[in-house]
C-alpha cells in the first residue's frame, strides 16, 4: 500500500510539472483546476518541487487578489530562438541549460514584410517572458532563423530577391535595438543543421548535411562539428542548383533552380487541377493519409532533391544526411526516394556508409538551432564538441 | 480515453475528405447567390455572391458599412435577405432564425462572444444545450466537463481548466471557449466576427492557430476582420466587399496586400511595387 502511495505521489508530481510547462506559469489555484488535484495536494507538491529546485513560486495578482504563481525554475539567463518562415513564425523561450520554458507559433501572411513581422516578433518575445514570470532583464540573447542566406556578420540577408520585402533589412540590428540584447541571425537550414548535429540525429557524426524541405529547399553543412556557412552565408543553398535548364526563372534570377521544381508553389500548381487549391499543410496531411496524387508529388520531389543532395554529398563527404522541414513530416514518402537517389549516385566507401535519416528534433530543429546559436553567441554555452576523432561511425 | 478523443471531429474529417476527393469539381458547402438587403435608403448588400468550401477559410474584408456584418447576419439567420438565394451543400435553404442556422450546420461567434462571466468554461460550452443524465433528468456535469476537455484538447487550446469561471480567462482564451461552444452542434460552417480584435500578439497567435485547426478539421470558416495581416495569415481566399457589392476575390497564397487594399478603397489603378508586376 505504501508503494502505491509513493507511485501516486510520483505521478502527481510529474503531472504538476508537465502542466506548468504547458502554460508557462500558473497560480496554485489554476494548477489545482488544471490537474484535477485538490488544493492541498497541489500545495504540498509545489512545496516539494520548490525544495528540490524544480519550480519557482512568487506572489502575483490575479483578478485583484493575491495569488501564488508557479513557474519552472530556470537557470539564470534566458534566450529566445525564432524561426521566421514563409507562412509561420515559431518561437521558443529556453534557459541556459536548453530547457524549453514556453513555445508559440504565429501564422504569417504571404510575402509578409519585415517591419510588421519583426514588430510582432518583439512583442511576442516580451509576452512570452511575461508568461513564464520573467522580466526582459533576464533575456540575454536572441537567435533568429530566416529562409534565405544570411551574412552573419551584419545579420542581413546576403542574396537579394529571395525573401521579398526583407532585402537590406539589418534584422539583427532592428531586433537588438528593440530588446537591448545581442541578436544572432542565420539561415534556417543552417540552424537546423546546428541543432541536429548537437542534439539530434547527427550528434554522433562529425560531418553531416541537414536538408530542410519546406516552402523552399535549403541545406546546412556541418564539417568537423562546426557549421560551414561560406563567406557570404550561401553554402548549402541547394534550392538554387539548376535542375531544369529550360525551366522557370527563380526569385534569385537563375533559371530552373531546384526551388522552381520542388518549391511549394510548384507542388501546389501541379496538384491544382485535380485537388483544388491546397496549402503546404494540406499536401503533408493528404500525402501522409495516402492520397495517391499528393504522395506521388512528394515522392517525385524527394527523388529530385536526392539528386541534388547527392552532388553535395560527393563534394563534402558527410557521414550523415538529416532531412527536416514540413515535407519531411510525410516520413518515408519523401525520405525513401530521396535516399534512393543519393544511394544511386554517391559512390559507396568502406569507411562510413552514408546514412540518410529524418530529423530527430522534427519541426523544432530550427528553433532549437536558434536557441543554440544565441547561447553560443552569448558564450552561455561553454559545451562544445571538439573531439574530431571521438565519434567514428560504428560499423 | 485518449484513443477516443476526437470522435466527434472525425465525422468532420471524413466529410471533408469525401468532398476533397472530387475537389476539381467540388461543391461549396455554402453558396450565397445574388443576395440583396436594403434598410430604407441604405443598400447594405446588392447582388452579393459568396462561396465557402469544406476545409476552406474565406476572409471577408471591407470598410465600415461595406456589408460584412450584414452578410454574416444573413448566413447566421439573424437577418433575412430581400432577394437572392442561400444554398447549403447545394440545397436552397431559408435561414429564418439563428436556431434554423444551427440546425443547418451554421454557427456564428459574434464579437461580444456572449459568454456568462460567472459560469465555468464547461457550463459555457454547453450553455442552453446542457447534457442530461436522462431526457428529463438532471444535468450530467461530469460528461459536460469531459466533453469540454475533449473539445478544447482537440483544438489544442490553452485553457487551464474547464471548471474555471470565464471571468478568470484572458481575452484569447474566451475567444477559444466561444469557438469551442459552437462545435458542440457539429457545424459545417463557422462564422467568426473580428476574432482577433483587441487581442495581444500571443493571444492573436493562439486564435490564428485555432483557425488553422478548424480548417484542418474540415470546417468551412468565414472570417471577418479589419486586420489584413491576420486575415492574410490564415485565409485561403479573401473576398472584398465595398458599398454592399462584391469588389474583388483574391487567392491569399498569391495576392499582394496592395491589390487587396486597392479593392477595399475602390482604387481603379493599383500602384504595384516593381516586383509584383508579372
Amino acid at each position: 500500500m505504501a508503494g502505491s502511495q509513493t507511485a501516486l505521489r510520483e505521478a502527481n508530481r510529474a503531472t504538476v510539472l508537465d502542466t506548468i510547462r504547458r502554460y508557462g506559469g500558473l497560480t496554485q489555484v489554476e494548477l489545482a483546476a488544471a490537474t484535477s488535484l485538490s488544493a492541498a495536494t497541489v500545495s504540498s507538491i509545489v512545496r516539494e518541487l520548490q525544495g528540490a529546485g524544480a519550480v519557482d513560486v512568487r506572489t502575483t495578482v490575479r483578478n485583484g487578489r493575491r495569488a501564488l504563481l508557479v513557474t519552472v525554475l530556470h537557470r539564470t539567463g534566458l534566450v529566445v530562438g525564432v524561426r521566421i518562415g514563409t507562412r509561420h513564425m515559431a518561437m521558443t523561450l529556453a534557459d541556459s541549460a536548453q530547457e524549453v520554458l514556453v513555445e508559440q507559433t504565429l501564422p504569417l501572411p504571404h510575402e509578409h514584410r519585415a517591419d510588421t513581422s519583426l514588430d510582432r516578433a518583439a512583442l511576442l518575445i516580451v509576452e512570452l517572458l511575461e508568461r513564464v514570470g520573467s522580466s526582459p532583464e533576464e533575456l540575454l540573447g536572441i537567435g533568429i532563423g530566416v529562409p534565405a542566406p544570411v551574412d552573419v556578420a551584419t545579420g542581413t540577408i546576403s542574396v537579394p530577391g529571395i525573401l521579398r520585402g526583407w532585402d537590406d533589412v539589418p534584422v539583427g540590428e532592428v531586433m537588438s535595438r528593440r530588446l537591448g540584447v545581442p541578436v544572432f541571425v542565420d539561415n534556417d537550414a543552417n540552424l537546423g543543421a546546428l541543432a541536429e548535429s548537437r542534439l539530434g540525429a547527427a550528434r554522433h557524426f562529425q560531418d553531416s548535411v541537414y536538408v530542410r524541405v519546406s516552402h523552399g529547399t535549403g541545406a546546412g553543412v556541418v564539417l568537423g562539428h562546426q557549421l560551414h556557412r561560406g563567406f557570404a552565408g550561401t553554402a548549402g543553398e541547394i534550392g538554387h542548383v539548376q535542375v531544369d535548364a529550360s525551366g522557370a526563372v527563380c526569385l534569385c534570377g537563375s533559371r530552373g533552380c531546384l526551388n522552381t521544381v520542388v518549391g511549394v508553389p510548384a507542388l501546389i500548381d501541379v496538384l491544382r487541377a485535380s485537388r483544388g487549391p491546397l496549402s503546404l499543410r494540406d499536401i503533408v496531411t493528404l500525402a501522409s493519409e495516402g492520397d495517391p496524387g499528393c504522395r506521388q508529388v512528394v515522392e517525385d520531389a524527394g527523388a529530385t532533391i536526392g539528386g541534388v543532395v547527392a552532388a553535395l554529398a560527393i563534394s563534402v563527404n558527410p557521414q550523415c544526411v538529416v532531412v527536416g522541414g514540413e515535407l519531411a513530416e510525410t516520413g518515408e514518402t519523401l525520405l525513401a526516394p530521396l535516399r534512393e537517389a543519393i544511394r544511386r549516385r554517391v559512390p559507396l566507401n568502406h569507411i562510413a556508409p552514408l546514412e540518410v535519416v529524418g530529423a530527430e528534433l522534427g519541426a523544432r530543429a530550427e528553433v532549437m538551432g536558434a536557441v543554440l546559436l544565441a547561447l553560443e553567441g552569448t558564450t552561455l554555452l561553454t559545451h562544445r564538441v571538439d573531439h574530431p576523432d571521438r565519434d567514428r561511425v560504428p560499423g | 480515453m485518449t484513443t477516443h478523443q476526437g470522435d466527434w471531429t472525425m465525422a468532420l474529417d471524413e466529410e471533408a475528405r469525401m468532398t476533397g476527393e472530387n475537389a476539381g469539381t467540388r461543391q461549396p458547402v455554402l453558396a450565397v447567390r445574388q443576395v440583396t438587403k436594403r434598410f430604407g435608403a441604405v443598400e447594405a448588400l446588392i447582388g452579393v455572391d459568396l462561396d465557402v468550401h469544406a476545409g476552406e477559410v474565406v476572409a471577408l474584408v471591407g470598410d465600415n458599412g461595406a456589408g460584412k456584418s450584414t452578410l454574416a447576419k444573413i448566413v447566421s439567420g439573424v437577418l433575412q435577405p430581400d432577394s437572392g438565394q442561400v444554398r447549403i451543400a447545394g440545397e436552397p435553404v431559408t435561414i429564418g432564425s439563428p436556431a434554423a442556422a444551427h440546425a443547418l450546420g451554421v454557427s456564428t461567434v459574434f464579437q461580444d462572444l456572449a459568454l456568462c462571466e460567472n459560469l465555468s468554461v464547461a457550463a459555457n460550452i454547453f450553455l442552453g444545450r446542457e447534457l442530461r443524465v436522462s431526457a428529463s433528468g438532471p444535468m450530467d456535469l461530469a460528461r459536460m466537463e469531459l466533453e469540454s476537455t475533449k473539445i478544447l484538447r482537440d483544438l489544442t487550446v490553452g485553457v487551464p481548466s474547464v471548471l474555471a469561471p470565464v471571468r478568470d480567462l484572458s481575452a484569447g482564451q474566451r475567444q477559444a471557449v466561444a469557438i469551442a461552444r459552437t462545435l458542440t452542434t457539429r457545424p459545417r460552417i463557422l462564422v467568426l466576427d473580428e476574432p482577433t480584435a483587441a487581442l495581444s500578439v500571443v493571444q492573436t497567435a493562439e486564435v490564428l492557430m485555432l483557425v488553422e485547426r478548424l480548417r484542418a478539421m474540415g470546417l468551412g470558416v468565414i472570417l471577418i476582420s479589419h486586420n489584413l495581416a491576420d486575415l492574410r495569415s490564415v485565409a485561403d481566399r479573401i473576398e472584398v466587399l465595398r458599398h454592399g457589392r462584391n469588389a474583388g476575390s483574391f487567392d491569399a497564397a498569391t495576392a499582394a496586400p496592395e491589390e487587396i487594399i486597392a479593392a477595399i478603397a475602390g482604387a481603379t489603378r493599383v500602384a504595384m511595387p516593381s516586383w509584383a508586376r508579372r
